[in-house]
């Protein structure tokens, strides 16, 4: 089969409100696991996603599929899944399957990993720059991040050729924009207002003072 | 003219070389929904409500509706360029709009942008579009007159600098006549006027800005221009920058006068507003806090107490009814938020009576506060005659005979009539106004024929203007119909007649 068609940029199908159940079914998941003692729930969910959801497309339908019956996936999941992990994770998918949540599988598994990092002091950070970063940059980047922001960032690097030179930081929904872009942007900005004001007072000086 | 290109080429040198390039800090979201003047975006995690945010291009925005997991704004300009996974980043600021004395004269968006061809608005001032109201202590009673001069207006529903008026009226029954006859009356007394156009056509803008233009009031007026092919947003929000463009002026001391043409159209835009953003409707159709949003604009009109400064915002929101309904939802509301309403009859605007002021229904809470003191005397019965005149009106139609008082005082109700007609932009002043009702009320007017009181109450004016200027004078200075003025009058009134009858 080809490739599906991307019709959309990828952030807009992030639904917000799938977003929010994601981040609550993720939390409860991980502290579910700590006061049951289940130390590696977020490796077995990870390798869940990666080995078995993204390589079996037709399990995946199925489990997702609005067409098969709960009890009917309930009896896949204890046929196929229960004699191999561990019963906590099938419990925590048939809990899933019973709510209608388990296509958000994906998704939970990003928060996981997300509130893992956050709990390791880490913190993603998006980097935009004109030019791929060097590795001394890199690094010069991460140490001072690390003095300014108090946690240990890890960088997401992209390129983007239209900001000429400099680089946007983005933490969180904050960004710090020190890109040569945007300081042309608003140079020419300041620029126009203050011309267009020499010439306007230059014109004014010949109007009629008591107006038309 | 040359401009002097050295003098820009400095300015720019300089402003280049002052530039520091400091790192922006914004706080960003994305677009995840966006049409109908309306965008859905995720992130803006501190966003406020009714905080400004920038769409890429420019083009600004308002928080609306701040939600569980994304934010409802407004989109004030082109919503057909911004496309899903824009970055929209915050402002940290209110929407504000530019003001200052460098308004007067222009005609604007509800933005502050130049609509005139005019070039650039040089001003630095800038007020919040949303402003709170002033307290109660903050305010004093409304005692100084609006003049409005308009004879059936000034004499019977007198309208208070500070005092919010309501015009309502069908379509087509002179309702915006009568708020641009108020704005060009206001000539020479020092009180600026916004006129906002809500959801007009472009068509009677610009014949509003020609009229205002043609008599020299654009020079003490300011026009918001937001047409009815305008996104429901700026619509929405014209009427709140017109009185924050009226509140600088007001809170350096000066008077003000807002005219809010029309209400209706502001309430469906912010109907439509909601109703995108999926806010409940109510009654027909329009949200829960439409009453709010008329009211908290309503309430910047006020007169500042002395500490304050003094000055005052008039406001006269215009309202438009469907088939004379004022119970309807919008005109229930906007006329227990006024201090009165000057209402407008259709059948009275064909049967040719002039402004077409129902006198029964139309009323002014301040009263007699807003009027000067010879004005108050001489209009005092005014209302209690004509109401007595249309009861008699109504049984002469019967056809009984009547006797010689009835009729002379059915004849006297007509005159009356008459000469509350007034022609468009042709304010009177307030003591011409007290000279013409005078005569009318105490019968100089009784031998003319119906026909010719208009034209005779002309040339009264003009013999008073030109034979009995002193007389005139007085009335002026005063405002007070002292005895001796009034016996003045009376004499000046009978040389009138007298003249009348020998030609």
């Amino acid at each position: 089969m080809s490739e599906q068609l991307k019709t959309r940029p990828d952030h807009v199908l992030e639904d917000p409100g799938a977003q929010a159940v994601a981040s609550l079914y993720a939390r409860s998941y991980l502290n579910a696991a700590k006061e049951n003692g289940v130390g590696d729930a977020d490796v077995e969910l990870t390798s869940f996603v990666s080995e078995v959801f993204a390589q079996n497309s037709a399990f995946r339908s199925i489990l997702v599929s609005d067409g098969i019956s709960r009890d009917d996936k309930l009896g896949l999941i204890d046929r196929a899944l229960a004699p191999n992990c561990s019963g906590f994770f099938a419990n925590f998918l048939k809990v899933l399957v019973r709510h209608g949540r388990i296509g958000l599988v994906e998704q939970i598994r990003e928060v996981v990993a997300e509130v893992q990092e956050e709990l390791a002091g880490q913190k993603r950070v998006q980097i935009r720059s004109a030019k791929p970063l060097s590795d001394g940059s890199r690094s010069q980047i991460t140490e001072q991040l690390k003095g300014k922001l108090g946690f240990d960032p890890i960088l997401k690097e992209s390129v983007e050729e239209s900001l000429i030179g400099g680089l946007i930081i983005q933490v969180g929904d904050t960004v710090y924009d020190s890109s040569l872009r945007t300081r042309i942007q608003t140079l020419t900005g300041r620029l126009t207002e203050r011309t267009l004001n020499e010439i306007q007072s230059g014109r004014d000086r010949f109007s009629h003072p008591e107006g038309d | 003219m040359k401009f002097k290109a050295d003098e820009i080429a400095s300015v720019i040198q300089k402003e280049i070389e002052d530039f520091r390039g400091q790192i922006e800090t914004a706080e960003v979201g994305r677009v995840i929904e966006v049409g109908d003047g309306i965008a859905r975006c995720t992130g803006l995690s501190t966003a406020m409500a009714g905080e400004m945010l920038e769409f890429p291009g420019g083009i600004r925005g308002l928080t609306f509706n701040l939600e569980e997991n994304s934010v409802g704004v407004v989109i004030l300009g082109d919503y057909l360029k911004i496309t899903e996974g824009d970055e929209v980043k915050s402002t940290g600021a209110l929407l504000s709009v530019p003001v200052g004395d460098a308004m007067l004269g222009r005609v604007v968006d509800p933005l502050g942008n130049p609509m005139d061809g005019k070039g650039v608005i040089m001003t630095s001032d800038t007020r919040p579009v949303e402003h709170e109201a002033v307290g109660v202590a903050g305010r004093q009673p409304v005692k100084v007159p609006l003049q409005t001069g308009i004879k059936a207006i000034d004499s019977m529903t007198p309208i208070g600098r500070g005092q919010r008026e309501l015009i309502i009226g069908d379509r087509k029954t002179g309702k915006t006549a009568v708020a641009l006859d108020t704005i060009l009356n206001q000539k020479g007394t020092g009180v600026k006027c916004v006129y906002v156009a809500c959801g007009q056509r472009l068509t009677s803008v610009a014949g509003v800005v020609e009229v205002l233009r043609e008599h020299g009031a654009l020079d003490y007026t300011i026009v918001v221009a937001s047409s009815s092919a305008d996104p429901a947003p700026m619509q929405y929000i014209a009427p709140y920058s017109g009185a924050a463009m009226a509140e600088y002026f007001m809170y350096n001391g000066e008077d003000t006068l807002v005219v809010y043409d029309d209400l209706s159209k502001q309430a469906i835009a912010y109907r439509q507003l909601s109703l995108l953003m999926r806010r409940p409707p109510g009654r027909e159709a329009f949200p829960g806090d439409v009453f709010y949003c008329h009211s908290r604009l309503l309430e910047r009109a006020v007169k500042l107490s002395d500490e304050l400064g003094g000055g005052s915002m008039t406001a006269l929101p215009i309202i438009e009814t469907l088939e004379g309904e004022v119970s309807a939802y919008i005109p229930t509301n906007v006329i227990s938020i006024t201090d009165g309403q000057i209402y407008l009859d259709p059948d009275l605007f064909w049967k040719g009576i002039r402004p077409a002021i129902n006198v029964g229904i139309s009323v002014s809470r301040v009263g007699g506060n807003a009027q000067t003191k010879a004005m108050k005397k001489i209009a005092g019965s005014l209302r209690l005659d004509l109401a007595a005149f249309r009861e008699l009106e109504a049984f002469a139609q019967l056809g009984t005979e009547l006797d010689a008082a009835t009729q002379q005082q059915l004849d006297r109700g007509y005159c009356m009539v008459e000469l509350l007609k007034q022609a468009q932009y042709e304010p009177l002043h307030v003591a011409d106004q007290v000279i013409v009702i005078y005569a009318g009320a105490k019968g100089y007017f009784d031998n003319v024929p119906v026909a010719e009181v208009q034209a005779t109450e002309k040339k009264l004016l003009n013999f008073i203007q030109t034979e009995h200027a002193d007389t005139r004078d007085k009335l002026f200075e005063a405002a007070e119909l002292t005895s001796e003025v009034e016996e003045a009058l009376k004499s000046a009134l009978e040389a009138f007649n007298a003249r009348q009858a020998s030609a």
